[in-house]
């Protein structure tokens, strides 16, 4: 006997999944609870803008309160995607300005986002609550004006790590004094001053601030009269940490983050005076989160707040701290879970600071809950590696950038694929790795094995041949993205493992060995990929099958080439040969 | 109308297959629905042709557990909550929610969505279809497009 469920009993139930992994498989039960199911849910994740139209979203699910999408590949990051590539989000905010009038939030992750999309979004909807620009480019500080001076009820601004075209810093002006909502605020990528005393009035007047990221030009003398307005801060970032030696600035700011007794995460201190720093102090027992990325201080300034910090979990630091400095945090940090060492010098030719594999393997040695690495080094051992796989089996996130490409094991002077291939062994939770140092076709056979659980893979330089491709495409049965520059693989790999596309989100390939010819082979094999050939080069009219291609990007879609591609983006698709005549 | 006594009003609610349960007024009423029934009508047999006496009696159990007076948010109780429903299959979780959602006892219906929920988030497609009895209605290309676009556009 089936039950009959009544609509709204279900419509609860369903309420209570908040995944898209089990909202996705309810609605697989049956045509009555897919339909159920489709007209009450709320939040959508769209992790690549072209795998899916708008309006197919839109006519799936009618009732949406929350988007987030993501648009170019993650090598954009390192500015392997030319401009004009993609990504734009009018199309998605104009349709959704038609079919979505409660839309709340918006999300966006590496997209291009023009004033127009942000004029629309402060008009269309009424009960707008958050908009994330996550790495996004393409707008002004006057489609920022739209947003403050529209929104009434607008709760979170955060415009992490965006491009914005800074024309003044009038737009925060355009909060209106009635407006009190807000809630979070993040404007450290901006760089032109904002009114401050705008600011102040904006921060008083908003009792559930609870995050707040100045950009640099808030300058250090102000930050006291902020924070006492308030003290129910739990993220807060600073401007830039420094200000002429007078008596006062010191004891202002000890009194000012004392009064914070909720604080838990900071950032911030751009151009940080030292002496400033034990302002902190105060705060340091509750921390969970410190991000001194902007901070080329020396290590003793950096451990002196650091050790502080018994909660510490997230810390992204500058290679400034040193091995010295990370001995430090393995022993008195022992709840971080995620640490990140970033080049204070990238492009220097010597080491500046003594950092080394010794600091990593410190950390991994101390810190039980360490989970998510990112660190940046110029030199690395397999050694080490294996005793940080070791002493870590737990990693899920591993991120190693040795500077120069293709750097061997510097005792040995081997490739490091016996080093990854122990993380890939012992680290059997492991979804992120990326690669750097001298590899050959060997880590990949690892890889193949053992990374049975691997979702992203970034590989620079590395590889002889073919197999290495192989290894990955044909063993790593979860993998979703993988992302491959500098390296010698081509079409036999890719043509062989052809169907391995279709199980992943997207794959990108540049200054490899793919010919024209094969991804020609590839879109007519596969025409539910688009496979994007990007080249600057010159006309692709006069282009060889045999000619290798200088950028590929190929993803999963249900619809189709896109149609808003520049000149120099192709999609091979099976018109293709007919297409360049 | 009865007249109020000194001692415990009581109710008599029968099931539609003929159990006849005797509970104090203040325990019958955590249903809004039997609350509105005693209101309108002054009934002091009340039946309820939508529910079966095994799931009645898990009801008035619930219910019982409810009304000895204390807070809502006692440890005891929450104890006691997640003891009677956690011990229970999705077959009869889902009696006491039909019947809870029919006899409007709030409180209940709210936590067994949560606990309902909470077992379908560790199952597939093919374990909710059978935990609750439903037939898969798609053909099979239906349900290949939909888990493509699942895979490929929503998660």
């Amino acid at each position: 006997m089936a039950y009959s469920f009544p609509e709204e009993v279900l419509e609860h139930v369903f309420s209570f999944l908040n995944t898209d992994r089990d909202r996705n498989t309810v609605s697989l039960v049956n045509k009555s609870w897919y339909e159920i199911e489709r007209w009450c849910r709320r939040r959508i994740f769209i992790g690549n803008c072209y795998s899916i139209s708008p309006n197919a979203m839109i006519r799936r699910f009618p009732e949406v309160r929350s988007v987030e999408i993501k648009g170019k590949p993650h090598f954009a990051d390192f500015n392997l995607v030319p401009e004009g590539w993609g990504g734009y989000v009018y199309p998605w905010i104009s349709a959704m300005a038609r079919a979505y009038p409660w839309l709340e939030e918006i999300r966006l992750k590496r997209m291009v986002v023009s004033d127009e999309s942000l004029e629309l979004i402060s008009k269309e909807f009424k009960n707008f609550k958050v908009l994330v620009l996550s790495s996004c480019e393409g707008f002004s500080t006057d489609g920022l004006a739209t947003i403050a001076a529209n929104c009434r009820n607008l709760r979170e601004l955060d415009l992490r790590e965006s491009e914005v075209d800074d024309l003044s810093g009038h737009w925060l002006s355009h909060f209106p004094d009635t407006f009190t909502s807000l809630e979070s605020l993040n404007i450290s990528c901006l760089s032109s001053e904002v009114s401050f005393s705008a600011l102040e009035r904006l921060v008083s007047r908003c009792p559930n601030l609870r995050s707040l990221r100045l950009n640099r030009a808030v300058p250090l003398e102000k930050l006291s009269n902020l924070l006492r307005r308030a003290p129910q801060l739990v993220e807060f970032g600073t401007g830039a940490y420094f200000a002429e030696p007078r008596p006062d600035v010191l004891p202002n700011l000890v009194a000012a983050f004392s009064g914070c007794k909720k604080l838990k995460a900071l950032s911030g201190f751009w151009d940080v005076v030292p002496a400033y720093l034990p302002a902190v102090h105060s705060v340091c027992s509750g921390i969970t989160s410190l991000n001194f990325s902007y901070a080329p201080i020396p290590s003793h300034d950096l451990v002196n707040v650091v050790i502080q910090c018994p909660k510490l979990q997230r810390l992204w630091v500058l290679d400034s701290i040193e091995d010295s400095g990370l001995d430090d945090v393995a022993t008195f940090c022992k709840d971080l879970e995620e640490l990140r060492v970033f080049p204070s010098d990238p492009f220097g030719a010597e080491a500046n600071v003594s950092l080394t594999e010794r600091g990593l393997v410190s950390v991994s040695e101390g810190c039980p809950k360490l989970q998510s690495v990112l660190y940046f080094c110029r030199q690395m051992s397999n050694a080490a590696l294996a005793a940080i796989a070791l002493n870590r089996p737990n990693l899920i996130r591993f991120r190693l950038c040795i500077i120069e490409p293709q750097a061997p094991d510097y005792q040995t002077l081997e490739p490091l694929d016996v080093g990854f291939g122990a993380i890939v062994e012992q680290c059997k939770e492991l979804r992120r790795l990326s690669l750097s140092g001298l590899l050959t076709d060997h880590v990949f056979e690892y890889i193949g094995t053992h990374g049975k659980k691997l979702e992203m893979l970034s590989i620079a330089f590395a590889g002889n041949s073919d197999s290495g491709l192989h290894h990955v495409l044909s063993g790593c049965e979860r993998l979703r993205k993988l992302e491959i520059r500098d390296s010698p693989f081509g079409d036999r790999a890719l043509l062989a493992n052809a169907a391995k596309l279709e199980t992943m989100r997207s794959l990108w390939m540049s200054s490899c060995s793919v010919s024209f010819g094969a991804c020609k082979l590839l879109g007519q094999k596969l025409p539910r990929l688009n496979v994007e050939v990007i080249d600057e080069r010159g006309t692709p009219d006069s282009r060889s099958e045999s000619c290798p291609v200088e950028k590929l990007y190929i993803y999963r879609t249900v619809v189709g080439p896109r149609f808003d591609m520049p000149d120099f983006v192709q999609t091979m698709d099976l018109d293709a040969p007919i297409r360049l005549s | 109308m009865s007249t109020k006594s000194q001692e415990k009003q009581l109710i008599t609610l029968k099931s539609w297959d003929e159990e006849e349960f005797v509970v104090e007024e203040s325990v019958a009423v955590k249903s809004e629905t039997i609350k509105n029934i005693i209101e309108d009508c002054g009934l002091e047999l009340i039946p309820l042709p939508n529910v079966d006496g095994k799931t009645l009696a898990k009801v008035i159990e619930y219910c019982t557990k409810h009304s000895t007076g204390s807070n809502d948010d006692s440890e005891d109780l929450k104890k006691f909550d997640d003891e009677f429903l956690d011990s229970k299959e999705i077959p009869v979780l889902i009696d006491i929610v039909l019947a809870a959602n029919y006899l409007n006892i709030e409180s209940l219906v709210e936590k067994i969505c949560t606990k309902i929920a909470d077992r379908i988030k560790d199952m597939s497609v093919e374990e909710v279809r059978e935990a609750f009895k439903i037939e898969n209605d798609f053909t099979p290309e239906e349900e290949k497009k939909i888990r493509n676009e699942h895979a490929w556009a929503f998660e």
